[in-house]
């Protein structure tokens, strides 16, 4: 057993009940720590699902998942104090202000008091959200939801950091500021798993990624190298629509 | 206690910033309480206090006209009307007026009225008086009786229809009895000459009066605002279950349950703070409720709401009934998938529980397959246990076995609730 793997995940299948095809084929997947670590793939294939699974929310058919060599199964408990999740869904209370979502998040963690107001503060002034704290989340904007949306999810510090989608539907300016606040995280030693399906974001952004279709991991590497090592790659894009092929997905 | 609190405080947020579920938790259910209660005291106060204008048409003109007539009047729920639009009435307008549904009751007391009940009582009077020998089969005539017709909107529900029947029989029977009675003191007086005339009294020797079952140290009366207080109580604590699996449904939809699920610890937390919250809610329409029971009904003239000397039986009911309907709403939310699944399903399964244990009407006049089936009903507990308190004047020895079944269906539904969760792992 390796130390130095934040996750680690070993010939998972899954198929959801009523589905006759698996969303996950005996897929296998490994990050070291401190990586930003990019799951790319089209609509459908399997990328939620496979968060879902590393945060334990989703029972799976058959392999094994650790994290921080920690069993998903087991030691759920202890890896829920380790990580943080920003889910593709905005996943706030619609009627509560940005401050009062952030601080029932931060009590549920533990934190409170003087500690907990800096730390919110601090979150908030990074992302740009310090004027519009006291507004009710329904009023926000896409991308500001966005980016509450993350803070939620960091507002712990957690040490790995999962992100489903974080740049989904936001303006340059919105997409800048997450994309560089994560770069941010990461120099101070959060593991960033994130998924997408913008192929350049994650060309700037992760150290290595996979990419995933019809839940099977088709390549995996660092970004550069692989773009170096066909002839005909010219970028992530044309390693994608190589691999992937032309085809509607989610059909 | 940090996270307890503050998972509190944001349900507390919650609701209070959804309008719409306010309404229908505390605004909704005092409504309803008044507008029931005030139809339904109208229907159980005695017919005389509410008036009725009637069409009245006397072509007798004679005693029994006049006695209805003003039997009628004197009557004070009935008040009587012989023109239209300056025109005596007649057999004709009478009945276009009533079906057109402008009067809902015509009264037509028949020329012959009075004649007949006289040519009757002296014929019968005469018989008995005369020899037996001289009854002859032609003589014993057979009278046609005089028609009093009565006229009705059908909008008039059967039981008026029936009082203003009984009534009118009332009179009817009154004037008969009197004019025989006189007749007959008129052939007495033949045969035996007297200076004093025996006199008619009309009042009966026979009166009914209404008690009801006090034990001595309960001086309660059953009237509209004792029945209906308890029933539309416990319907709107029910009605929490639609904003609570709104909360649920939406809390998952979101997908800020798995935001929860990520946190150590908190599902049990989170959920148990939805509990209190709900509680909380439930006692505060509790408190509203007796509130318009004993000052805002009083108010508009109707019986103060009396809460016995047993109050600690009454919270504790309460208590085990808000535990129920909290407990039904969480298995909803849990279970239901969609907010029209919870909702629809939700208040339509409320009105027909309501119905069977009795909130709309009474469980004594239901048929006796209806009576038994209602003991399946929460809502029936939560009633009887109010009941039992409100109407006869129990104590916690006598609410107890309710109480016991309300917290029990309330560990059965989250139970369910809790089993499904596992089962599907869904978020
Ligand atoms: N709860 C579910 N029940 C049945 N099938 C599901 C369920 N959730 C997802 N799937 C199926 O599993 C496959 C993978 O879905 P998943 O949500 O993981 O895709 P994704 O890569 O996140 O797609 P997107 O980019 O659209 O978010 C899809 O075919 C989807 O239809
Ligand atoms: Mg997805």
């Amino acid at each position: 057993m390796e130390d130095n793997f934040a996750i680690r995940i070993e010939n998972i299948t899954k198929i959801y009940k009523g589905s006759a095809e698996p969303a996950l084929r005996n897929i296998s997947l490994a990050v070291p720590q401190n990586e930003i670590f990019g799951l790319l793939g089209p609509n459908g294939a399997g990328k939620t699902t496979t968060i879902n699974i590393l945060c334990g929310f989703l029972k799976f058919n058959s392999g094994e998942v650790y994290i921080n060599n920690l069993s998903v199964e087991k030691d759920l408990n202890k890896i829920k104090r380790i990580v943080g999740l920003v889910p593709q869904d905005i996943a706030l209370y619609n009627t509560l202000s940005a401050w009062e979502n952030l601080r029932f998040i931060g009590n549920m963690y533990g934190l409170k008091g003087n500690k907990l107001k800096a730390r919110i503060n601090e979150c908030l002034n990074m992302l740009g959200l310090e004027k519009s704290r006291n507004r009710q989340i329904k009023t926000y904007s896409g991308g500001m939801k966005r980016r509450i949306n993350l803070i939620a999810g960091i507002l712990h510090e957690p040490k790995i950091l999962f992100l489903d989608e974080p740049t989904v539907g936001i303006d340059v300016q919105s997409r800048k500021v997450i994309l560089d606040y994560l770069h941010e995280l990461n120099k101070k030693g959060t593991t960033i798993i994130y998924t997408s399906h913008y192929l350049e974001e994650a060309e700037n952004l992760c150290s290595s990624i996979a990419i995933i279709d019809n839940g099977e991991i088709i390549t995996q590497g660092n970004p550069g190298e692989m773009i170096e090592s066909e002839e005909e790659y010219t970028d992530l894009e044309s390693i994608f629509i190589h691999l992937t092929g032309r085809s509607l997905r989610d059909n | 206690m940090l996270r307890f609190s503050t998972s509190v405080y944001k349900e507390i947020l919650i609701l209070i910033r959804d309008k719409a579920g306010i309404a229908i938790l505390f605004i909704m259910p005092m409504v309803l309480v008044f507008v029931m209660t005030l139809i339904q005291d109208s229907t159980f106060r005695k017919l005389e206090e509410t008036s009725l204008m009637v069409l009245f048409l006397d072509e007798d003109q004679d005693s029994l006209g006049m006695a209805v007539e003003n039997g009628l009047m004197n009557s004070g729920f009935i008040n009587i009307k012989k023109t239209y639009e300056g025109k005596l009435l007649d057999r004709e307008t009478i009945i276009q007026l009533v079906t057109k549904g402008k009067y809902q009751i015509g009264i037509i007391i028949p020329a012959s009225a009075t004649g007949t009940i006289r040519n009757k009582a002296e014929y019968l009077i005469e018989q008995a008086f005369s020899d037996v020998d001289s009854i002859t089969e032609e003589e014993n005539l057979q009278f046609e009786p005089a028609k009093v017709i009565l006229y009705f909107d059908p909008v008039i529900k059967y039981s008026f229809r029936k009082s203003v029947r009984i009534t009118l029989e009332k009179f009817i029977y009154g004037i008969e009895s009197k004019i025989t009675f006189d007749i007959f003191t008129d052939e007495i007086s033949r045969y035996i000459p007297s200076d004093n005339n025996l006199k008619f009294d009309p009042t009966g020797s026979i009166i009914i009066e209404e008690r009801y079952i006090k034990d001595k140290y309960n001086e309660m009366v059953p009237n509209s605002v004792q029945h209906n207080i308890p029933a539309w109580t416990v319907f709107a604590m029910f009605f929490i279950i639609i904003p609570l699996t709104g909360n649920i449904i939406k809390e998952r939809e979101s997908g800020s349950i798995l935001r929860l699920k990520l946190m150590p610890g908190s599902d049990l937390i989170v959920m148990s703070a939805k509990i209190l919250v709900y509680l909380l809610v439930c006692f505060i329409q509790f408190v509203l409720m007796l509130l318009v029971g004993i000052v805002f009904l009083p108010m508009l003239g109707l019986p103060v709401l009396e809460l016995g000397p047993h109050i600690l039986a009454l919270i504790i009911i309460a208590i085990a009934t808000a535990l129920s309907a909290t407990g039904y709403g969480i298995m909803l939310g849990t279970i239901a998938t969609t907010h029209e699944q919870a909702a629809s399903f939700g208040s339509v399964s409320i009105i027909i529980l309501a119905a069977i244990g009795g909130i709309w009407v009474p469980i004594f006049i239901m048929p006796d397959i209806m009576q038994k089936i209602s003991i399946i009903s929460p809502l029936n507990w939560g009633l009887e246990g109010f009941y039992s308190i409100f109407l006869r004047g129990g104590g916690i020895r006598d609410i107890l076995p309710y109480a016991g079944l309300l917290v029990g269906f309330c560990i059965l539904t989250m139970f369910l609730a809790f089993q499904y969760q596992r089962f599907h792992k869904k978020f």
